[in-house]
């Protein structure tokens, strides 16, 4: 098949400040990102990934902090190496110190979505080991006991699904 | 304190280990080597590794900075306190210490300088028999995020030092003093790709030469592994006799 392969790289920006999560935005992250490889590779980094860059932020969550990025699949060893030397995020004037921690990387969205859902599961669980408040506690409890209900339902009507190309190795 | 919002940072990285560094430099005034700090001062409760139940465990390491031969005598002395730390590390500045640090020192890492320009340059038979006396080289990555000019030593020193050593026993270590400084595993193993590793060792780096540091400072305090007593706990008796004469004998170690 002639198609573009592309490795999407599951990111979560860590902050120590609460308020950097309401800044995150498109934009803030695709300059830090094109910062840190314009100062890892130079030029060719910048346009090595900047193919396809109208869509290179695929999804973004302010309330968790989680990053979606899409590179080709030729290159994204460069983007993965450049991403740690990310130090800050800034947006409307404001700097604040953060990092991305990468949690996965996948060929297609759906791969990083089933991912994504898993860890989403085991942070509420650690959430619910580490609250303080009872009103707190029950939320979580509903939510989690919400989740495992629909995990059930899914496992009832899946049927065969399609294979991924994120099986496929270099 | 920031200190165990550090160790916090990392068991939510994911790191199962975490070493506590002391640094010695002996260019000023002659300094005494102090007792490690055990872990349970500083934290009450260790934190716990998300996905696993245990938490993460703690380790002593100690770094002599050394710049002279006669600093060495340290490290050969019977009653100083160096016994106490689980991991040694070295820190040579001259081309002599170097040699001297990997034929003949009781260590278990040679640290590589990132922040300047390398003094002397490597040569492989020093390196060689570093090897295979089970010696690890220790690079850190916690300048190359800060700044641009520490970036450029830092590659290029790593570089050498991997040409030289064709990418074995190489660890990648973080100087974090702060938690925003560190970085999750899966990054700082392509940050190994940078500085030359192959895939499978920059993994290794971050995981199992680490593992056999820990190792490698284990057998200096049991006589090179040799003899290692533990009291075993008492299996209880109930359990015991419900099983039948011929598995009892193999459960037993």
């Amino acid at each position: 098949m002639v198609r573009f392969k592309h490795r999407y790289l599951l990111c979560e920006v860590v902050a120590e400040d609460p308020r950097c999560r309401r800044c995150i935005d498109e934009r803030a992250v695709t300059t830090a990102a094109k910062g840190a490889l314009a100062r890892a590779y130079g030029d060719y980094g910048l346009a090595c990934c900047s193919i396809a860059f109208t869509g290179q932020v695929k999804y973004l969550n302010a309330y968790t902090g989680v990053v979606l990025l899409r590179c080709r699949k030729d290159f994204y060893r460069l983007l993965w190496s450049a991403l740690p030397l990310v130090t800050h995020l800034e947006s409307r004037g404001q700097r604040h110190p953060c990092f991305f921690h990468t949690l996965h990387v996948g060929g297609t969205i759906r791969s990083c979505q089933k991912f994504l859902i898993q860890y989403n599961r085991r942070q509420l669980v650690m959430l619910l080991n580490s609250c303080t408040n009872k009103e707190e506690r029950e939320s979580i409890q509903k939510s989690l006991l919400g989740c495992f209900l629909q995990e059930a339902e899914e496992e009832q009507f899946q049927s065969g699904e399609e294979e991924d190309d994120c099986a496929e190795t270099d | 304190m920031s200190q165990s919002s550090l160790y916090n940072q990392n068991a939510k990285l994911g790191y199962s280990t975490v070493a506590i560094n002391h640094v010695i430099d002996f260019k000023e005034k002659k300094q005494e080597i102090p007792k490690p700090i055990s872990p349970s001062e500083l934290l009450p409760s260790l934190p716990i590794i998300p996905g696993k139940l245990k938490p993460i465990k703690i380790v002593t390491r100690l770094t002599l900075v050394v710049s002279d031969p006669s600093h060495c005598n340290v490290l050969r002395a019977t009653s100083s306190n160096i016994r106490l730390y689980d991991i040694i590390a070295v820190f040579p500045k001259t081309e002599k210490l170097f040699h001297v640090a990997c034929t003949n020192l009781d260590v278990d890492l040679i640290c590589i300088s990132v922040t300047e320009k390398l003094p002397f340059y490597f040569r492989r038979p020093p390196v060689n028999m570093a090897i295979d006396r089970g010696i690890y080289f220790e690079v850190l990555y916690t300048p190359a995020i800060k700044d641009s000019t520490m970036r450029r030593y830092t590659i290029s020193n790593a570089l050498s030092l991997v040409q030289i050593c064709k990418g074995k026993n190489v660890i990648i270590s973080s100087a974090a003093e702060r938690p925003l400084e560190l970085r999750g595993p899966y990054d700082v193993a392509n940050l190994g790709l940078l500085f030359g590793l192959s895939e499978s060792d920059a993994k290794a780096a971050v995981s199992t030469n680490c593992r056999a540091i820990l190792l490698h400072g284990e057998t200096r305090k049991t006589a090179c592994g040799v003899v290692y007593t533990m009291k075993k706990p008492q299996p209880v008796e109930e359990e015991e006799e419900t099983l039948p004469a011929c598995k009892r004998a193999k459960t037993q170690v």
